[in-house]
């Protein structure tokens, strides 16, 4: 691809063009529900739609780098995937935690449906997962992909650490009940520290 | 570990992204490995010394 071509972003926009429609998409989403012209399922819905511009927003921001960089030394193709799969899983996420959260509202939805509709959220969220797992495994430059297992294993510290400090909180009565899915919060905010951490070691925030 | 990647880098008038480019990594690697924060593996030590046509001995040495 040519330099002239990538400059061009998608459809002739750059990122911060996306970016921009996308919030906002989301701004007028929120004042149509905050006005109480759009309810319910319509305007979950609408929630959902502005975040698939997300993936032309990576696209552009892509295409930008490479252009900068005459096509050399831009962001690895590792990583351009694993930004488009966790895009994906994300928006994945959010449409089937609406349809759940609707289905499951109902009240009368049969057992088996219901075990189905709720596997699907975790589903996506370990769709996740398994994107930081390929990433590290399709990571070429061993640094970067020395970063990003720093990162999941300090990451995965801090969740599980956590987890077991919540629990016997929660045992004695001194805690809340949390959901067991806040844990996988709590490991992407872990990533977050991971990054800081890699930052203070190796003066690079790393891959994700 | 010391290395004198900088000083052979600068020799030849090549800036980080240009050594990145010739070791296929990134130049945040480059970064690291001058600022001797990240030692490289060894297939990666070869590819640097031979790209430079020296023993690895005289790019890397012990602190």
């Amino acid at each position: 691809m040519t330099g002239g071509t990538a400059s061009a972003g998608v459809l002739g926009r750059g990122p911060l063009f996306w970016g921009g429609l996308m919030l906002a998409s989301y701004l007028v989403v929120a004042a149509l529900g905050t006005t109480g012209a759009v309810e319910g399922a319509p305007l979950y819905i609408l929630v959902i739609l502005p975040f698939a511009l997300v993936l032309p927003m990576i696209t552009a921001a892509n295409r930008r780098s490479d252009a900068r960089s005459g096509g050399c030394g831009a962001k690895g193709e590792a990583q351009r995937r694993y930004m488009k799969r966790v895009a994906v899983f994300t928006f994945l996420y959010l449409v089937v935690l609406g349809i759940m959260t609707f289905a499951v509202k109902q009240g009368d939805v049969h057992p088996v449906l219901r075990t189905f509709l709720a596997l699907l959220p975790g589903l996506a969220v370990v769709g996740i997962f398994w994107s930081v797992g390929r990433l590290i495994v399709e990571e070429q430059d061993e640094f970067l992909r020395m970063l990003v297992i720093r990162q999941s294993l300090i990451a995965t510290g801090f969740a599980m650490c956590a987890a077991s400090v919540w629990g016997f909180l929660e045992s004695a009565d001194v805690v809340q009940h949390l959901d067991a899915y806040y844990w996988a919060v709590a490991w992407f905010f872990g990533l977050g520290i991971g990054a800081v951490a890699n930052r203070l070691r190796y003066g690079t925030w790393g891959a994700i | 570990m010391n290395n004198r990647l900088k000083v052979l880098r600068a020799e030849r008038d090549w800036s980080q992204q240009d050594l990145a480019d010739r070791l296929g990594v990134s130049r945040q690697s480059v970064n690291a490995i001058e600022k001797g924060r990240y030692d490289p593996s060894l297939p990666l030590a070869f590819t640097i010394a031979e790209l430079f046509g020296l023993p690895i001995e005289a790019i890397f040495s012990r602190d």
